[in-house]
C-alpha cells in the first residue's frame, strides 16, 4: 500500500467532503432546511456589494454562509438538469465520435489515396474551424437547405463531428503504435482485415488510445456551454442565468465547478479502470483489486485470493528438464496431432510423389529493386526443404510470396495444385476479393523470426485465437488442442503468461504451436532461431525436428547448417534473387559446386565456430 | 370634488388619446383567433429570448423554471389576448436574432433594438425607445459625464449589441479627434460585464438604461451612473420575415397592451421609466 496514494485521497475526498461538514456545523437550521426554500432565500434579493462582507458579523460566518449557499446550488434540481443535459449531450456525442473517428482513423490508413484524402479533409477542415461556429452553422444555416435539426439533435451531431475528427487523430495515433508485425502474424494465421483490427491491433492501442479519449469526454462534458448559442440549457449557461439574476457569481460557479469536477472524477476513474484493464506490464497473478480501489489506492483485506489457476498445478508437477518432458508423452502427441490433421486436411494423401509446393518463376520487386528473379522450385509432401543464403537474397520474400502475405509480380506458386488467393485469368493471375479466407483456406503455417505473439494475449489464448475465429472451432475443444500443442512444445506451465513474461526461445515455441494449431498442411519457417540466443536455439531446433520427423510438410529459411544437414531433405541455396544451387544436404553442404556457396558456407562455419 | 372634477378630466383626455392611437376597434378577443389567425392557431410559437438580460427576461428567483420580466410578462399578456400559444426557448444572446432568421424560432424578444441592418433580416413590431446608461464605479472616478469623455477609457459591452458599435464609432471619434482610441472589451454575458466595473477591469460599461439604474440603486456602495442617454433606439419583438400572421397577430395584440395600460403597468413593476413607452408600430424593411 503506497502512503502517498492514500494521503491524495483523503486530500481528494476532504476537499469535496469539506463544504458539507461546514455547512452541517456552521448552520444547525439551515442544514436541515428544505433546499428549495433556502435557494429561495438566498437568491431572493440580496445583490454582491463591496459592503455586504463589512456589515457581516464575522468573515467565518460569512464563509460558512457562502459553502452552504454553494451547497444548496449544487443540490439544486435547476442545475443538476443542466447537469444532466451536459451529460446526455457528452455521451451520445461521444459514441458517435468514436464511432465515426475510427472510421476516419482507417480512412487515413488506407493505401487509397483518395480515401485518405476525404478523412484528411475532414480533420483539416473540422479540426481548424472554430466549434462554436460549428453549430451555429449546423442550427441556423442548414434550414436554408431544408434540413432543421433540433437543439438537441444538433449539439450531439456537432459535438460528435467535432469530436470524430480529434478521436481520429488519437486512433490513428493508438493504432500506429501496435508494431506492424502483430499484423503481418494475423494475416498468416488466414485473419481478416478487420478481425485482426478488432481483436489484434485495438486491444493493444488501446493503452495509447485511452488517455487521449478521457481528455476528449472531459473536455466535451465541458465544452457543451459553447451550445448555449444554441438554445442548449446546460450547466454552465443554467449558471450564468441564475448570476444574472442575482449576481452571486461566486457561490454558482463554484457550484457550478463542483459539480464538473464530480463529473470529471468519475471520468478519470473509468478512465484508471480501462486503462488497468489494457496494461499488459500488470502482474496478472497478483492479487487482484478492482480498478477503482487502485485508482483510490485502497486495497481491501478479505478479498478471495486469485483462483488457483491451471498453470501453477502445472507448474508443480514441472520437473526440472523441460526437454524430457518435450521428448517424453508429448513427443508423441505432438507428431500425432499433426499427422492426423494434416491426413484429414489434405484427401489426396496417397500420391506422396506429387509436387505439393511448386514455383514457378517467381519475380517480385520492391520498387526498382528486383528481389525474385523467376525462382523455379517445388517441394513434395513429407519433404523438409530449408533455404539458406546471404541476406537479402530473396529467402523470406520467396517465403512471404508462399502464403500470400505478399502479392507475385510474375510466375505462378501452386500450394496442393492450387493457387493461394489468386484467380486465373486468361494467362495471369488475379488476387481474389476474399483474400483472408484463401489464406485460411491454404491452411498453412507460419513461424517468424521474431516471434510476432500477440503480446496483449496469453500463450493460450495465442494459440486459440485463429483456431476459434478463423476456423470456427468451439472454444472447448480449441483451448484443448491449444493445451496439447503447448504441452507437446514443452510449455504447458506458461499457457496463461503474456508472452513478455516468456524468453524468446519460449516464446517462438509458443508461435510454433500457434501455427501448428490451424492443422496446417505447410509450414514456412523464417530464419526461426536468428534472434535466438545461442543456449535457447536447441530447443526451438529440437521442436521443428520433430515435426519434420513426424512428416510434416516445411521450408525453413535458417543459416543452421548443422540443423539443415541433419533434418534437411534437400538444401536450396539462393543469392541475389536466384537459386544457385540445390540438392541433397550432403551435396550442396558437403560439396558445393557453385563458388559462392563455398564463399558462404565458409562464411557461416567460421561463425558458428566462434561459438 | 375638484379632485374628482380633475380625475375625470384626465380620464376624458386619456380615452381621446387612446381612441386616437387606435382608430381600429382594438379589442382582446382570444376566443377568436381560430377565424382570425387560422394558421397559427394550435401551435406552440417559439419566442427565442435570452434568461440572463435584467429586467427584460431573467429567471425567476422563486422559481429558476419560470421566466420573467418586463418583456416575458408584455409577451405573456400579447399571447394571452390574441389566444395564441407560445413557448419560450431561452439561449445566449448572441444566438437569438440568427436562430430567427434561419426560422429554428418564430420571434426573438429579449430586448431587441431596432436597427435598419437587422429589419433586413427580420420585421418587428416595436413598443418601446431605449434609454442607454453608462455603469461606473461609485465616485465615478474617470468623471465620465458622457460620451465623449470616454476617449481612452477602458469600456464594456455586450457582444454584438448596440452599445458595443457605439464605442467602436466613439472611438474612430476619439482618434478622428486626436484623443486616445477607446480599449474596448465585449463581454457574452451581461453578468460578466458587470462584473468587469465590479473587479475595475473596465471603467464604464454601456448598456440598458434600466438595468443601469437597476444596479445602481441595489448596490449603492459599488455602483452609479455615470452619464445617460435617450439614444432613440426602438426595442421590440423580431419575427421571421414572411410570418406576416405572426406579425399581424403580435401588432394587434400589442396594440391592445397599450391602449388597456399593461405595458405602462408592467414598465412600473419592473422600475422601468412609463415615458419609454412609444406608440407601437411594425416595422419592416
Amino acid at each position: 500500500m503506497t502512503q502517498p496514494r492514500r494521503w491524495l485521497l483523503i486530500v481528494v475526498i476532504g476537499g469535496l467532503l469539506l463544504p458539507l461538514l461546514l455547512v452541517g456545523c456552521g448552520n444547525p437550521s439551515g442544514g436541515s432546511g428544505v433546499p428549495g426554500r433556502s435557494l429561495e432565500d438566498l437568491s431572493a434579493g440580496k445583490r454582491v456589494t463591496g459592503d455586504e462582507g463589512r456589515s457581516a458579523p464575522s468573515a467565518t460566518s460569512a464563509v460558512l454562509q457562502g459553502l452552504r449557499e454553494m451547497v444548496l446550488y449544487i443540490g439544486s434540481p435547476f442545475l443538476l438538469r443542466g447537469t444532466l443535459l451536459a451529460l446526455q449531450i457528452a455521451s451520445l456525442a461521444m459514441a458517435g465520435g468514436l464511432v465515426l473517428g475510427l472510421v476516419l482513423a482507417l480512412m487515413r490508413l488506407s493505401s487509397v489515396l483518395p480515401v485518405r484524402g476525404v478523412a484528411w479533409f475532414y480533420i483539416w477542415f473540422v479540426r481548424g474551424t472554430p466549434q462554436l461556429l460549428q453549430l451555429v452553422f449546423l442550427y441556423d444555416a442548414l434550414p436554408i437547405v431544408g434540413i432543421k435539426l433540433d437543439t438537441f439533435a444538433t449539439a450531439v451531431i456537432g459535438f460528435a463531428l467535432n469530436e470524430a475528427a480529434f478521436s481520429a487523430e488519437i486512433i490513428r495515433g493508438g493504432i500506429v503504435s501496435v508494431n506492424r508485425t502483430q499484423a503481418v502474424a494475423a494475416t498468416a494465421l488466414g485473419m481478416g482485415p478487420f478481425l485482426t483490427l478488432r481483436r489484434i491491433i485495438l486491444p493493444q492501442a488501446m493503452r495509447a488510445i485511452l488517455p487521449g479519449m478521457a481528455n476528449d469526454t472531459i473536455a466535451m462534458i465541458k465544452l457543451t456551454s459553447l451550445a448555449s448559442v444554441i438554445f442548449v440549457n446546460e450547466l454552465t449557461f443554467r449558471s450564468q442565468q441564475i448570476v444574472s439574476q442575482n449576481f452571486k457569481f461566486f457561490t454558482v460557479f463554484a457550484a457550478a465547478g463542483a459539480i464538473y469536477l464530480l463529473l470529471t472524477t468519475v471520468i478519470s476513474a473509468v478512465q484508471a479502470v480501462l486503462e488497468r484493464h489494457f496494461n499488459l506490464e500488470l502482474d496478472r497473478s497478483a492479487p487482484r483489486q478492482s480498478g477503482l480501489a487502485r485508482f483510490l489506492g485502497i486495497r481491501w483485506q478479505g478479498q478471495p485470493s486469485a483462483v488457483p489457476d491451471p498453470e501453477s498445478r502445472a507448474a508443480d508437477r514441472e520437473p526440472a528438464n523441460l526437454v524430457a518432458v518435450v521428448r517424453e508423452p508429448a513427443d508423441l502427441a505432438l507428431s500425432g496431432a499433426v499427422m492426423m490433421r494434416s491426413s484429414v486436411a489434405s484427401p489426396n494423401n496417397g500420391e506422396s510423389g506429387v509436387p505439393f509446393v511448386v514455383c514457378d518463376d517467381v519475380c517480385k520487386a520492391y520498387g526498382s529493386r528486383e528481389v525474385l528473379r523467376g525462382i523455379c522450385m517445388s517441394v513434395r509432401r513429407g519433404e523438409v526443404v530449408t533455404i539458406m543464403g546471404p541476406s537479402g537474397s530473396g529467402k523470406s520474400t520467396l517465403l512471404r510470396l508462399i502464403n500470400h502475405l505478399d502479392r507475385l509480380d510474375r510466375g505462378e506458386i501452386t500450394v496442393a495444385g492450387r493457387l493461394v488467393g489468386y484467380d486465373r485469368v486468361g494467362t495471369s493471375l488475379r488476387p481474389v476479393r476474399n483474400l483472408a479466407r484463401a489464406r485460411a483456406d491454404a491452411r498453412i503455417g507460419m513461424v517468424f523470426q521474431h516471434f510476432n505473439l500477440f503480446e496483449h494475449l496469453t500463450a493460450l489464448q495465442n494459440v486459440i485465437e485463429a483456431p476459434i475465429r478463423v476456423y470456427g472451432e468451439s472454444h472447448a475443444a480449441a483451448v484443448e488442442r491449444g493445451m496439447t500443442l503447448l504441452t507437446s512444445v514443452g510449455l504447458a506451465h506458461h499457457a496463461h503468461h503474456l508472452p513478455h513474461r516468456l524468453s524468446g526461445g519460449q516464446q517462438q515455441r509458443v508461435a510454433i504451436a500457434r501455427a501448428l494449431a490451424i492443422s496446417p498442411r505447410l509450414m514456412l519457417f523464417d530464419e526461426p532461431t536468428s534472434a535466438l540466443d545461442p543456449e535457447l536455439v536447441a530447443d526451438v531446433l529440437g521442436v521443428i525436428r520433430r515435426l519434420a520427423d513426424g512428416g510434416m510438410t516445411m521450408i525453413v529459411v535458417t543459416h543452421e547448417v548443422r540443423f539443415a544437414r541433419d533434418v534437411a531433405d534437400r538444401v536450396v541455396f539462393m543469392d541475389g534473387g536466384v537459386i544457385v544451387e540445390e540438392g541433397s544436404p550432403a551435396d550442396v553442404l558437403g560439396t558445393p559446386k557453385q563458388p559462392r556457396t563455398q564463399q558462404f558456407l565458409r562464411l557461416v562455419e567460421r561463425e558458428v565456430g566462434t561459438f | 370634488m375638484r379632485n374628482a372634477r380633475w380625475l375625470i378630466a384626465v380620464v376624458l383626455a386619456g380615452a381621446i388619446v387612446v381612441a386616437l392611437n387606435s382608430p381600429a376597434v382594438a379589442k382582446c378577443e382570444p376566443e377568436k383567433a381560430g377565424a382570425t389567425y387560422p394558421n397559427l392557431v394550435g401551435k406552440k410559437i417559439k419566442i427565442a429570448m435570452d434568461p440572463s438580460t435584467p429586467p427584460y427576461t431573467i429567471r425567476d428567483p422563486n422559481d429558476f423554471e419560470k421566466i420573467i420580466g418586463f418583456d416575458a410578462d408584455l409577451a405573456r399578456a400579447v399571447f394571452k389576448c390574441v389566444g395564441l400559444q407560445f413557448e419560450f426557448v431561452s439561449g445566449a444572446w448572441s444566438g437569438l436574432l440568427p436562430s430567427v432568421i434561419a426560422g429554428q424560432n418564430d420571434a426573438m424578444w429579449s430586448n431587441l433594438y431596432y436597427t435598419a441592418e437587422r429589419a433586413k433580416q427580420v420585421d418587428y413590431v416595436v413598443y418601446m425607445q431605449a434609454g442607454t446608461g453608462a455603469l461606473v464605479q461609485k465616485g465615478n472616478p474617470k468623471k465620465l459625464k458622457s460620451m465623449d469623455d470616454t476617449c481612452g477609457v477602458r469600456a464594456a459591452a455586450g457582444l454584438g449589441t448596440v452599445e458595443e458599435a457605439a464605442f467602436r464609432d466613439q472611438s474612430k471619434k476619439c482618434v478622428a479627434a486626436g484623443k486616445p482610441e477607446i480599449p474596448q472589451v465585449s463581454y457574452p454575458d451581461m453578468a460578466g460585464g458587470v462584473r468587469l466595473v465590479q473587479n475595475d477591469r473596465a471603467d464604464v460599461m454601456l448598456t440598458d438604461l434600466a438595468l443601469v439604474d437597476q444596479l445602481a440603486r441595489d448596490n449603492p456602495t459599488a455602483f452609479e451612473r455615470g452619464f445617460s442617454m435617450m439614444t432613440g433606439f426602438k426595442v421590440g419583438v423580431a419575427i421571421k420575415k414572411g410570418r406576416e400572421d405572426l406579425l399581424k397577430a403580435l401588432g394587434e395584440g400589442m396594440k391592445e397592451m397599450q391602449s388597456d395600460g399593461t405595458q405602462r403597468a408592467l414598465l412600473k413593476k419592473y422600475g422601468l421609466d412609463p415615458t419609454l413607452q412609444i406608440t407601437s408600430e411594425t416595422l419592416r424593411n
